[in-house]
């Protein structure tokens, strides 16, 4: 294997299991230059090179599983599938090509800002390639339904997201630029990280028996929130709105809960769904519509 | 699961927590052995598959041992892979001895070590007696501890041993043989009047471990538990405790509860519908 290290990136594997004991194959150099041949031939080398670098960017929770899905993906692109080895887009069908996109959209979290806006740039290119009954550029359809869709598959339900959509979405038949797209992008995953957080913050507030809150501790909580988001008010980047809410320490939540629990006034519950939409709707209000 | 740290790690820390290149290598050396089989473009499906089969633990099968220790990953496919091949040995109540159960690994893994075996054995039988029968359970229990913990295990060994000889706990001890040196097993039952090493004592050096030692260790807060419902201990008393604790058994994550470990609706149905059709409907 040392032809194929040689090539990779210097990377000395700290590994916690060490990999001693594999048995050493005695290959004669001309076996092992024939291997290294059929390697480049083949293109595994680089194969295997880009897909590495895609890991680092990306940083995937499970590398392995994105490894499979990486190559998965990148099967599909072969002639032997109908396609032409050419940039995806051409052949595709919209529905196909909206698939394209968002696994590129996921391959980086929103925080690593210059991978997620490479991929936004890459995703963009898939959506807005040409096809047969298509003319080059992202109209406000496909767009829409992309955002639609990346708020479905992060499982924000529908009346939580419906306000952000309103806000950023484009007509129809309006041609939406590079930069329209990524600002919109960036906002709705991080609404869908923001959505999941205060999601987690409702499972600690609700009564297990009752699956659901009390509502002077809920709103209590809301308020905070507000108060946290306000305090960076300003700032021109969503993902700072992630960070004031972050800032919520436990401390003064706990304060804040309280205070609720001690003001005489009777309880009544607070569902799950009522608190996202609180809780989303303090973050969209943030949100400078489109247009 | 990675933590969210994970975004900050530098590269190659990153990519060794789940030994990514490990997994790579592998990868294009399997490539290699199958070139004559694979075409321009199979190449993409060959690692897909490749990738996708790490993932379902299934790897492992008929794999070197060397590959089928590399990794925590690995060693765990490997333990769920034999649990669900042999576990209806367990469904019959079959008692098998310990060159048995090595037969059996060996079909999975051709060059399988019978040393682990054994090992694994000593921890059922608690001496010497290598023809005596043992229950599936017990032995699937022990031989996880064993293989998974292996490094773990030789490094308590070596603690054990310096305690009974009553050096200093604090030294530092860095075992220097892989899996080939054989420590002296302490014999049990000898005219000592007190057995094994005493708890406590025995805690603070292993938990001094878990902390320095890169390789797989059991969870110190469950540990601390096995160690804390007595006051003295044998090494081996100490394996066992390990290997019935459900906790460890849990934190590991390869196999299921002992209860659960003849649980297999899956199998049951199928034996359900083939036993439908060789006897017929119930209209016959």
């Amino acid at each position: 294997m040392a032809a194929v290290e040689k090539r990779r990136p210097a990377v000395a594997p700290a590994a916690s299991f060490p990999d001693s004991g594999r048995p050493a194959v005695s290959r004669t150099a001309a076996a092992t230059e024939s291997e290294e041949d059929f390697l480049r031939q083949v293109g595994v080398t680089e194969m295997l090179r880009a897909a590495l670098l895609k890991v680092l960017e990306a940083r995937p929770e499970e590398p392995i599983a994105f490894l499979a899905h990486y190559f998965e993906n990148m099967g599909l692109r072969s002639p032997a599938n109908g396609g032409a080895g050419e940039p995806p887009g051409q052949l595709l069908l919209q529905q196909q090509r909206l698939g394209r996109a968002l696994w590129h959209l996921r391959l980086a979290h929103h925080s690593q800002r210059t991978a997620f806006n490479n991929n936004v740039g890459v995703a963009y290119e898939c959506l807005s390639a040409s096809g047969r009954k298509k003319k080059p550029g992202l109209d406000g359809r496909t767009y829409s339904e992309l955002l639609k869709r990346i708020c479905r598959d992060g499982e924000a339900p529908e009346e939580v997201v419906a306000p952000l959509l309103h806000k950023i979405q484009c007509r129809d038949h309006e041609a939406v630029p590079l930069d329209v797209f990524r600002a919109g992008m960036l906002t709705c995953f991080v609404l869908l990280e923001f959505v999941a957080r205060a999601g987690a913050l409702y499972q600690l507030l609700e009564d297990p028996t009752l699956a659901v809150a009390d509502r002077r501790v809920g709103q209590a909580v809301l308020d905070t929130l507000e108060g946290a988001l306000q305090a960076s008010d300003g700032a021109a980047v969503p993902a700072c709105f992630l960070e004031a809410g972050s800032r919520l320490g436990p401390d003064s939540l706990a304060l804040a809960m309280d205070r609720a629990l001690v003001a005489r006034r009777p309880s009544s519950p607070m569902t799950r769904e009522e608190f996202l939409e609180k809780a989303a709707a303090l973050f969209i209000a943030k949100v400078k519509p489109v247009g | 699961m990675l933590s969210p740290e994970r975004l900050a790690l530098p590269d190659y820390e990153y990519l060794a927590q789940r030994h990514v290149l490990t997994y790579m290598e592998d990868a294009v050396c399997q490539l290699l052995e199958n070139k004559e089989d694979i075409s321009q473009y199979g190449i993409a499906r060959f690692f897909t598959e490749y990738f996708n089969s790490v993932c379902q633990g299934t790897h492992i099968l008929f794999r070197e041992f060397s590959f089928i220790q590399a990794t925590p990953h690995n060693r765990a496919s490997f333990l769920r892979a034999f649990w669900r091949c042999f576990r209806t040995v367990g469904k019959n109540g079959d008692l098998l001895t310990m060159r048995e159960y090595h037969c059996l690994l060996q079909l999975l893994c051709p060059d399988f070590p019978l040393e682990l075996t054994q090992k694994a054995a000593r921890i059922v039988l608690m001496d010497d007696a290598m023809d005596c029968l043992m229950s599936f359970s017990d032995f699937l229990f022990a031989f996880q501890i064993q293989f998974y913990y292996s490094e773990f295990l030789e490094s308590v060994a070596a603690i054990y041993q310096d305690l009974l000889a009553g050096k200093n706990p604090n030294t530092v001890i860095v075992p220097t043989s892989s899996s080939g040196q054989h420590r002296q097993r302490p014999t049990l039952g000898e005219a000592s009047m007190l057995e094994g090493v005493e708890a406590s004592l025995f805690y603070q050096c292993l938990e001094n471990l878990c902390d320095r030692h890169k390789y797989s260790c059991p969870p110190p807060a469950l540990v601390k538990e096995v160690l804390s419902n007595v006051q003295r201990l044998t090494f081996y008393g100490f394996l066992v405790a390990l290997s019935k604790h459900h906790g460890i058994n849990q934190a590991l994550g390869a196999l299921p509860d002992k209860g659960d470990l003849m649980h297999d609706p899956a199998m049951d149905e199928e034996l359900e519908r083939l036993f439908k059709s060789e006897h017929g409907g119930p209209g016959l």
